[in-house]
């Protein structure tokens, strides 16, 4: 029986040339990928692809159906869709957030979402940059905010887009007057960062960054920004955050002179034809969200 | 097993590739996505290096001609012929020594331009490497990539490419448009190389030497510590991709051959930890088929 399945192998292995490429696109493995174009050349009685030394090519018969198998797929596309007007509940759309994102900016992001796909749910996540990039490759998520630099092996991603980070700096260590601190300065304290696991290349670009301009101080890992808020409180650490709502009596915020230490981040999203993947120009616009909110 | 290579390349900040096989049991062999073509940079530099001595053996090129490049012929690069300013006259062999010990771009520019480029891919195709394609050598690339950066230079084009606050331009790492390889592809075209069946003794003998005499070792040797155990080897580095293949033989004479190509997420120039997994990965792999 000539599947979806078989269809999209057709037409992403036209488009990718390349075996491994084609089945990561897709979603899955190589040798599902030729099994499956074995059956349809079966199906179809003639070879559509010449599998020669590192390059995949139609072949005449592959040339001629093509068209057909991307008209069927934008039929069987257009059905989903219908589908999902026809669901009470509408489509919905799961967006993972990392910790690092500043809450305002993930609700801008939610929000976006809703009116960019009409009769669209929402459904947000919170999780670490490593965790959500290989939830959106399995087409778990649908999109994520995530730290930049990270691994994106085969995901589409939008530009990165930087936010000016604060100091949370105790009173203790420096009166709350409202002025921008060099980083050099703040080495009385150790400076608070999340588990390294979570984001290796972001993290490890932060406390690369931080051990150039400040080399004494050390640092402190903390589970999440509430136990950094509180350490910050009790005149045993300083905060990095671009998050404008952390506050906390007895903590000055402070801009950092330079900004030496932003925070990165990028809307990711799985690669089109992967199920569930929102359309190109939605993601666009999502991406263009964040940059701008 | 790969689940921990994975891991080393996950915990460095990095996409890996790798294969390894023993030379002596060609059926052992420890893979990541092996047969992913990858965009191999300076890594073209041994299957011209094959070649060449190909060329030699059948006659076609003769080892001691001499050469003179002029500065303004050489392309640009950070070793060798291509940071120096006067005219050099060299012979073909000798450009091949620079080109694999210090990854001299000026010098292997002119040697693929004697072995040329059609009869490099017609070898390759008779050494059984499928996925393997050299393009238009270094300079080729270079301007490509300022092309594609719209940068006015070749160190301006990098430094886009360093910039952690941009996003890379489309189609830089992209392996279509550069010289490309699998990593299975160059674990082969070792595993050839030092069987001894490819070339005569003599040319063997000489490729194996000059990839002895690599002088980078933060890469794959860096996962060997142990003054007993020899690496040869040949690196790649264009941006954020990092690679080195070789082969790495014990005290008690076996030997592996491995190759591990990297993608690094920060842009840096210097990323010792990346350096550093590509030695760990190949440590754990060929630990596995010992």
């Amino acid at each position: 029986m000539l599947t979806e399945r078989y269809l999209q192998i057709f037409v992403t292995l036209a488009d990718e040339q390349h075996f491994g490429d084609a089945a990561r696109v897709i979603g899955i493995t190589q040798p599902p990928l030729s099994q499956g174009l074995r059956r349809l050349e079966a199906m179809v009685g003639a070879k559509l692809f010449e599998r020669g030394p590192g390059r995949v090519e139609l072949t005449p018969a592959g040339v001629a159906l093509l068209p057909y198998a991307r008209r069927a797929l934008g039929a069987i596309d257009e059905f989903h869709h219908a589908a999902v007007a026809q669901d009470p509940d509408g489509l919905e759309i799961r967006l993972g957030l990392a910790p690092e994102v500043p809450a305002s900016l993930g609700a801008a992001v939610a929000a976006a979402c809703g009116r960019a796909v009409r009769g669209s749910r929402v459904t947000a996540i919170s999780a670490p940059t490593s965790s959500l990039v290989g939830q959106v490759s399995t087409g778990r998520l649908a999109m994520a905010v995530v730290l930049h630099p990270a691994v994106l092996d085969g995901l589409q991603a939008g530009p990165v887009t930087l936010l000016q980070s604060w100091a949370l700096v105790p009173t203790s260590l420096h009166p709350d007057d409202g002025q921008p601190l060099s980083l050099r300065k703040l080495d009385g304290l150790p400076v608070a960062v999340r588990p390294r696991a979570e984001a290796p290349a972001a993290r490890d670009l932060f406390l690369d960054t931080l051990g150039l301009h400040r080399p004494g101080g050390g640092t402190v890992v903390v589970t999440d920004d509430r136990a950094a808020l509180a350490m910050a409180a009790a005149g045993q650490a300083i905060v990095v955050t671009p998050d404008d709502s952390l506050q906390a009596a007895g903590v000055g915020r402070h801009r950092l002179v330079d900004d030496p230490l932003p925070v990165r981040l990028r809307l990711v999203w799985p690669q089109p034809r992967t199920p569930n993947a929102l359309p190109p120009e939605v993601m666009a616009q999502l991406a263009q969200a964040l940059a701008a909110p | 097993m790969t689940a921990r290579i994975r891991a080393t390349f996950e915990d460095a900040g990095a996409r890996g590739w790798l294969h390894a096989v023993s030379l002596e049991h060609p059926d052992q062999s420890v893979a990541l996505d092996p047969d992913v073509v990858v965009p191999i940079a300076s890594v073209y530099k041994l299957p011209l290096l094959a070649a060449f001595c190909h060329l030699v053996d059948a006659q076609e090129l003769n080892p001691r001609e001499q050469v003179t490049l002029a500065p303004e012929d050489r392309i640009p690069g950070p070793t060798g012929l291509s940071i120096l300013q006067d005219p050099v006259t060299m012979s073909l062999r000798d450009l091949a020594v620079s080109m694999m010990t210090v990854s001299d771009n000026a010098a292997a520019d002119a040697l693929l331009n004697r072995v040329g480029v059609d009869r490099l891919a017609q070898l390759l195709q008779s050494f059984g490497l499928e996925h393997t394609r050299v393009r238009r050598g270094a300079a080729g690339n270079l301007s490509e990539l300022r092309r594609r950066t719209g940068a006015s230079d070749v160190d301006a084009a990098f430094a886009v490419l360093a910039d952690n606050d941009q996003t890379d331009p489309v189609g830089v790492y992209d392996a279509a448009g550069m010289s490309a390889s699998s990593a299975r592809d160059m674990t082969t075209l070792l595993a050839s190389l030092w069987s001894g069946r490819l070339l005569s003794e003599e040319q063997t003998a000489f490729a194996q030497k000059v990839m002895q005499q690599q002088v980078f070792s933060q890469r794959v040797a860096s996962g060997f510590p142990y003054d007993g155990v020899r690496v040869a080897g040949k690196t790649g580095t264009f941006g954020a991709l990092r690679h080195e293949v070789g082969v790495v033989v014990m005290p008690g004479g076996d030997a592996y051959a491995v190759a591990v190509f990297t993608h690094a997420a920060r842009g840096d120039y210097r990323l010792p930890r990346v350096d550093a997994a590509i030695g760990e990965a190949a440590r754990l792999a060929i630990d596995q088929l010992r």
